[in-house]
């Protein structure tokens, strides 16, 4: 069969960036951003590099509630310390990503990490919300975290990097994390004038991200730090080289096509489940957790 | 802009599609931004305020520095300080916007004007400001003698999604409780329904 390079849809600027607690200050590329479909990612905050400055007291988003989704934290630099309803904690360091499964409810908190904030420094990381279907929405949440030393990694030929595969399968290694779709979600890091193959099936939603430096894409297109680049349906195959060293956040999913009903941090499909999900969030069906 | 306001009119007051239309007409909206105060103690303004989108609340401040919220004002809510905008005398509360608002601004003539336009909506109207005053003796009631958590979950029930909204001193403060207590309200409701 001939090769079919996917065709870009639109390169997209970041759009204007908005803080999130006093602790991440986020350009939200969809859903308000930019209306594409990403189905089955619903959202994702991008808080490109920046300073924050020493500070005792760390900076965050205080106890707020998730339902009906999943929430994906990847961390480039900065430290982030988190606490949920369910007696979980830890700390998403640089490389490190946590697949946090919220489905029927959970109470959590994310600061940063007391020894980052009290120094200060470059801090850049992705929150993805990843949807679920309705039959797994109100199942037990869970967590997986996921260190950096431990991802699954592809070597790519001619010393020209890796592949993390925090999901789906690149070629022979298969993901690091469980999904309830179908899900691609890589890290890609390459060397300069390094060269990464990518396939993914049509009628997965898919898109990148250049974290660092800058890309070039099917030969033809450049891409620049910060930009994401949504691609179209037609054609499976991407080929990546890099400019300098980078990295990309590829994610590629199978649409749920699922009714969405969302309010704030709940996402459902229907409008009665959210007012439920809020009935139960007031009246402590979510759990309790300290300020 | 105008539809909102118009079916919360309809809904009330029993006027046609043409009537809340010519009614609404001359109404203008305007953005607050997220902190700005639309009133302050001493202002003489005689608006009202209704939300087509986002949050304003009716705040005082005592001398020691510390603010009582009277009321939060959310989508298709009407907020006003009536020594001002009725009784043509200082406010005594602030007004001010906790989310990014887009609200009409409604003269108070706009009630006595309307009555020109719709003869028995004056008996509607006191009606409707007889529902306020029952609001208002329910919630001092709830002052002098609810619970903590009795004054908690009427909140819920009266604003649901406030508390996805507002930070929880917010809340105490219009409940008139500490931040603590409600957080032991809400500590104990966990107890008794997390799963």
């Amino acid at each position: 069969m001939p090769t079919t390079f996917k065709q870009i849809a639109a390169i997209l600027n970041p759009p204007a960036p908005h803080m999130v607690g006093d602790g991440f200050r986020v350009h939200n590329f969809f859903p308000s951003g930019y209306k594409i479909n990403m189905d089955p990612f619903y959202l994702l905050d991008y808080n490109a590099k920046i300073e924050f400055s020493a500070r005792k007291h760390p900076r965050g988003v205080g106890v707020h509630p998730h339902r009906g989704f999943e929430t994906v934290t990847i961390a480039y630099h900065g430290a982030v310390a988190h606490h949920d309803s369910a007696g979980n904690s830890g700390v998403i360091n640089p490389g490190d990503i946590q697949w946090m499964t919220a489905a029927s409810g959970i109470l959590h908190k994310e600061y940063h990490e007391e020894r980052y904030s009290q120094k200060g420094g470059p801090f850049q990381m992705v929150q993805l919300w990843v949807n679920l279907p309705a039959k797994y929405k109100m199942t037990a949440p869970k967590y997986q975290a996921i260190e950096h030393a431990n991802i699954a990694t592809f070597k790519l030929a001619e010393d020209s990097g890796v592949i993390e595969v925090i999901a789906g399968n690149y070629q022979s290694v298969k993901g690091s994390a469980f999904t309830y779709t179908p899900i691609e979600l890589y890290n890609i890091r390459l060397k300069a004038n390094g060269k990464a193959v990518l396939n993914t099936p049509e009628h997965y939603n898919t898109a990148m991200i250049v974290i660092e430096g800058s890309i070039t894409i099917n030969d033809t297109e450049k891409i620049d730090t910060n930009q994401m680049v949504h691609f179209n349906h037609t054609g499976t195959q991407i080929d990546i080289g890099s400019n300098e060293e980078a990295i990309v956040l590829f994610l590629s999913g199978a649409p749920i096509n699922e009714p969405i009903a969302q309010y704030g941090p709940f996402l459902m499909n229907k409008p009665e489940e959210l007012e439920q999900a809020i009935e139960d969030y007031n009246t402590g069906k979510f759990g309790y957790l300290e300020e | 802009m105008l539809e909102k306001f118009q079916s919360y009119l309809k809904q009330r007051l029993a006027i046609t599609d043409e009537q809340a239309q010519e009614a609404t007409s001359c109404l203008q909206t305007k953005q607050f931004k997220k902190g700005s105060i639309l009133l302050r103690p001493g202002d003489l303004r005689s608006e009202n305020y209704f939300i087509n989108e986002g949050l304003l609340r009716c705040f005082s401040i005592d001398e020691k520095g510390k603010e009582h919220i009277i009321q939060f004002a959310p989508e298709n809510w009407m907020i006003s300080e009536r020594n001002s905008s009725v009784f043509k005398e200082p406010s005594i509360f602030f007004i001010d916007a906790i989310e990014n608002t887009e609200a009409l601004i409604v003269p108070s003539h706009f009630f006595v004007d309307i009555q020109k336009l719709v003869p028995h909506i004056l008996e509607l109207n006191i009606l409707m400001l007889h529902n306020s005053i029952r609001f208002m003796q329910k919630r001092i009631n709830m002052l002098l003698s609810a619970t903590a958590e009795e004054r908690y979950l009427d909140f819920i029930k009266l604003y649901p999604n406030l508390t996805l909204r507002v930070p929880q001193w917010m809340i105490a403060s219009y409940l008139g409780i500490t931040p603590e207590s409600l957080s032991r309200v809400r500590k104990d409701l966990a107890k008794k329904h997390f799963r």
